[in-house]
């Protein structure tokens, strides 16, 4: 059913949790414990145990975890059935954020099924396009130099890197507050929450999180509609779609979207991205060897090492492969194990920049394709581009265990590297 | 501006003024033109902005602008012919001023 944007009301789901809350019509056959985001064995190597879900499991199956139970799905052609239809597995209570009920607000666009939906990317479309993001380049450039600056002082100063607080997080936060049009003062703040709310693994935590950005958010709104700028949040303050201006609520979740969205999918990208280029220097040479297909470097990186998932609901009962799901059934595109499809990307683990061109699922597909996408290539890109100019060869830390957390986006916590 | 028509599968034709230096693919979504879906925005990795350019067109449209597009065109969903384009790699220009691009019946 279409949802009024406008009147938030918190969906009425049943969430699904635990062994003992396995629908009836889930074959016994199809239940499983797989481990995703929370098993020692996914810990131990994420992507190493999404590649081989397709050994492991069937196509579709029935997980139970206490994240809650659902559908995974992992399948390439799947995938892309599915997050094409979302008359069927629709995005309406499919965000696991903690919002409170009595000031309850939709994370817009990621929440609104069309036709609604493409009102809200037509206000931000032209700033996240590629042509829009290219705007920043020079920022970016320049954002990624500061950071190297003050990791060569760092390293000579003999303190060492140590690579996710050094540049795979404040990288992003930097790009992002110049795109939002927020101050470069909040950037280690704003780190801090992210971390908070998607790394705590407590609702808890969670929720003291979300807090603390919607107070920071509602008063940068509050200043932008007074003071309009250039920035994103002022744009969508002002925003009026068919000459109707967003209602508050409106404005909030579309910003509030935008914070969640933009800043750990991306650090979390370059950390496992880094990570496997210091430990396969011979990929490091080849991407130094090839300046000029750093476009297709890029894009089959984002396929080995994408981070995350697609969640929806089943908006009515549906049969994929056999299976018969139920209206209110959620499920997980785990776009990871799709990236990893050998139908799809034979010898998958394999990173060949020279793979043929095909739809990868880094930022998912369908309406509700990653509209920072753009932006998110280009971070990657220049974030490579200017490190390869000023840094040498570089390896992890010897000694170094890595570590990766519980969640829904996926990369070591920690990286230190040496040179 | 520049003034061009989208055609769908079933001969419906809609005209719309785009800014120059805009996209065929944006085009169609800020007009709500339904035969064009465009779900990448733009980036090269889906293939959802297929269209055919009407042959009176094809020399100022031109073929695809690069490797990446040609080699992305082979996975769309319908019928790939000589006047196919990605509509998101197709930016409209005073020469384009009239356009006609026609639009297949499934972009997936």
């Amino acid at each position: 059913m279409p949802i009024d944007a406008a009147n938030p009301v918190p969906p009425v789901f049943p969430r699904h949790v635990g062994m003992d809350q396995v629908p009836a019509h889930v074959p016994p056959e199809l239940i499983r414990q797989s481990g995703l985001t929370v098993g020692p064995d996914f810990l131990a190597g994420p992507h190493d145990f999404m590649a081989a879900m397709h050994e492991k499991q069937p196509p579709i199956y029935y997980d139970v975890s206490p994240m809650g139970n659902m559908w995974h799905l992992i399948k390439h052609e799947d995938a892309l059935f599915g997050l094409r239809h979302p008359e069927v597995f629709s995005n309406e209570g499919a965000t696991p954020f903690p919002r409170d009920p009595s000031d309850y607000f939709y994370f817009i666009p990621i929440e609104i099924d069309p036709p609604e939906h493409r009102k809200y990317r037509n206000i931000v479309d032209p700033v996240f396009s590629p042509q829009g993001v290219l705007r920043l380049e020079g920022q970016i450039r320049q954002r990624a130099n500061d950071l190297l600056d003050a990791i060569e002082a760092k390293v000579e100063a003999g303190e060492g890197c140590e690579y996710t607080e050094d540049y795979g997080r404040p990288l992003p936060v930097s790009v992002f507050l110049d795109i939002m049009g927020l101050p470069q003062s909040m950037r280690d703040e704003f780190v801090e929450w992210a971390v908070q709310l998607l790394h705590s693994n407590s609702r808890e935590a969670m929720g003291e999180a979300m807090q603390k950005i919607t107070v920071y958010l509602k008063s940068a709104i509050a200043e932008k509609k007074a003071n309009p700028d250039d920035g994103v949040v002022s744009r969508i303050a002002h925003a009026a779609p068919d000459g109707v201006p967003l209602s508050d609520k409106e404005i909030f979740g579309f910003v509030c979207f935008l914070f969640i969205g933009g800043l750990d999918t991306v650090f979390a990208t370059m950390n496992n991205i880094w990570l496997y280029l210091a430990q396969n220097p011979e990929k490091l040479e080849e991407i130094h060897r090839r300046p000029d297909d750093i476009d297709k470097i890029v894009e089959e990186l984002l396929r080995r090492w994408s981070v995350t998932f697609s969640g929806r609901v089943l908006e009515k009962d549906y049969e994929m492969r056999g299976v018969q799901m139920k209206k209110g059934d959620r499920v997980t595109f785990v776009l990871p194990a799709c990236n990893f499809d050998p139908d799809v990307f034979p010898n998958p683990k394999e990173v060949d920049f020279d793979r043929p061109r095909k739809t990868i699922l880094a930022f998912t597909v369908g309406v509700h394709s990653c509209m920072g996408a753009h932006l998110a290539r280009l971070e990657v890109k220049i974030g490579l581009q200017e490190w390869l100019k000023r840094i040498p060869k570089f390896s992890v830390k010897p000694g170094t265990e890595i570590e990766y957390r519980p969640g829904g986006v996926i990369g070591p916590e920690h990286l230190p590297l040496v040179w | 501006m520049a003034k061009v028509t989208y055609v769908d599968h079933t001969g419906a034709a809609v005209e719309v003024d785009i800014e120059v230096g805009e996209n065929v693919m944006r085009g169609a979504l800020y007009n709500g033109i339904e035969g064009i879906t465009g779900e990448c925005g733009g980036g090269l990795s889906c293939a959802t902005c297929h269209c055919y350019v009407d042959e009176a067109w094809t020399d100022a449209a031109g073929g695809p602008s690069s490797e990446a597009e040609a080699e992305l065109l082979e996975s769309a969903a319908a019928e790939v012919k000589s006047t196919s384009r990605l509509s998101c790699q197709l930016v409209v220009t005073e020469a384009l001023d009239g356009l006609v691009v026609h639009m297949p019946e499934h972009q997936f």
